[in-house]
């Protein structure tokens, strides 16, 4: 290896500063943006009428009282978390194990669809037990329906800390989307579980099998509002988490490349020479005498 | 009446707080993707404290 005359010797394998091979960082445009904005919008403005309507204008249920505001949102986010994210995560990672459509936008919108699910699934698990604690006296119970839609959020917890272990973006992507679909498969086990076994969690209000509504008028609007709120919620919430999912990914892949980038700009600004790569500052091989030959960050 | 606003009160909560952690999570990356891009495009960006490349 041959070392450079300058005071700073540099690897000739290392990029310089202003050549990087970096890719352009990903920009996002301000369509995409105001989109955001109005859909976030939205989402605050359906979440605070969903939440006026449930508590203050809709009447108290004639057998639940007034739990059956309860009614208006968890529904709602379980609609979120099981159907919504938990499918769209499903329907990405098919999408990405395809050879035909495989592309990280799916397994970075997989992943950011389970996030967000994941968050969902807990509302649904915490309000359904508070409102379990006065319906049926218990704030848990290892009821059917109960029981999948907290194994279901074990397993999309298992997801998540999958795709935390260090691998190739391809692989990870791979193994995550496998993992998905598996998971994915107790979702119908938690939506027909009301049917197929002799469950205390009462049966669907809305889909059902015959898909007749049971509840009507002011408390019915209220529902529908609901869902349509929590949608958008879900909708904002994926557009930002996937924004950040892109970031990381190009932090990833070009945090190393900047890094080298700045090591070697410092060593080439003059008041850096003598002692930028050199820990004692004495610009020598304390060893041997002779000048330390450095070399750039691997 | 206090389970339904116990009820409400978490499913905001939560909501809103992965919220503001998602804005915050964003807002963090969009200054590290503009200083990593600023340093590999040779340009050190100075640091809020003055500082070269931080």
């Amino acid at each position: 290896m041959s070392t450079p005359s300058t005071a700073v010797p540099v690897h000739p394998a290392a990029p310089s500063a202003t050549n990087t091979g970096m890719t352009p960082p990903p920009a996002q445009s301000a369509r995409s943006r105001t989109t955001e904005r109005v859909i976030g919008l939205l989402a605050l403005v359906g979440t605070v009428c969903t939440v006026w309507l449930g508590l203050w204008v809709t009447p108290p249920d004639r057998t639940q009282g007034d739990l059956v505001r309860l009614v208006y949102v968890h529904p709602g986010v379980a609609w979120v978390a099981l159907y919504l994210a938990f499918g769209l995560a499903a329907v990405s990672s098919i999408l990405y194990l395809w050879p035909r459509t495989r592309s990280l936008f799916w397994d970075r919108l997989a992943a950011a669809s389970v996030e967000v699910g994941v968050v969902f699934n807990i509302c649904t698990l915490v309000s359904g037990s508070i409102w379990g604690k006065p319906t049926w006296g218990v704030w848990w119970a290892w009821d059917a329906r109960l029981t999948l839609t907290a194994v279901l959020l074990v397993l999309f917890l298992g997801y998540l800390a999958l795709r935390r272990i260090p691998a190739e973006p391809e692989v990870r992507a791979r193994r995550s989307a496998f993992v998905a679909l598996f998971a994915v498969l107790d979702v119908p086990l938690v939506h027909f579980s009301v049917n197929w076994w002799n469950t205390l969690h009462q049966g669907a209000t809305v889909l059902n099998p015959g898909l007749t509504l049971k509840i009507h008028g002011s408390m019915a609007w209220t529902l529908l509002l609901g869902f349509v709120a929590l949608t958008l919620v879900f909708v904002w919430m994926l557009l930002v988490r996937y924004r950040i999912g892109v970031l990381e990914d190009w932090l990833d892949a070009n945090e190393l490349d900047a890094a080298v980038a700045e090591r070697q700009a410092e060593g080439a600004t003059p008041a850096g020479g003598a002692g930028a790569g050199d820990p004692l500052g004495s610009g020598r091989d304390p060893g041997d005498g002779a000048p330390s030959e450095r070399v750039g960050v691997a | 009446m206090r389970y339904v606003n116990a009820g409400y009160a978490v499913i905001l909560t939560l909501l809103f707080l992965y919220s503001v952690q998602l804005v915050w999570r964003r807002r963090r990356l969009d200054r590290a993707v503009a200083r990593t891009a600023s340093v590999g495009h040779g340009g050190l960006e100075p640091s809020p404290d003055g500082e070269r490349g931080a």
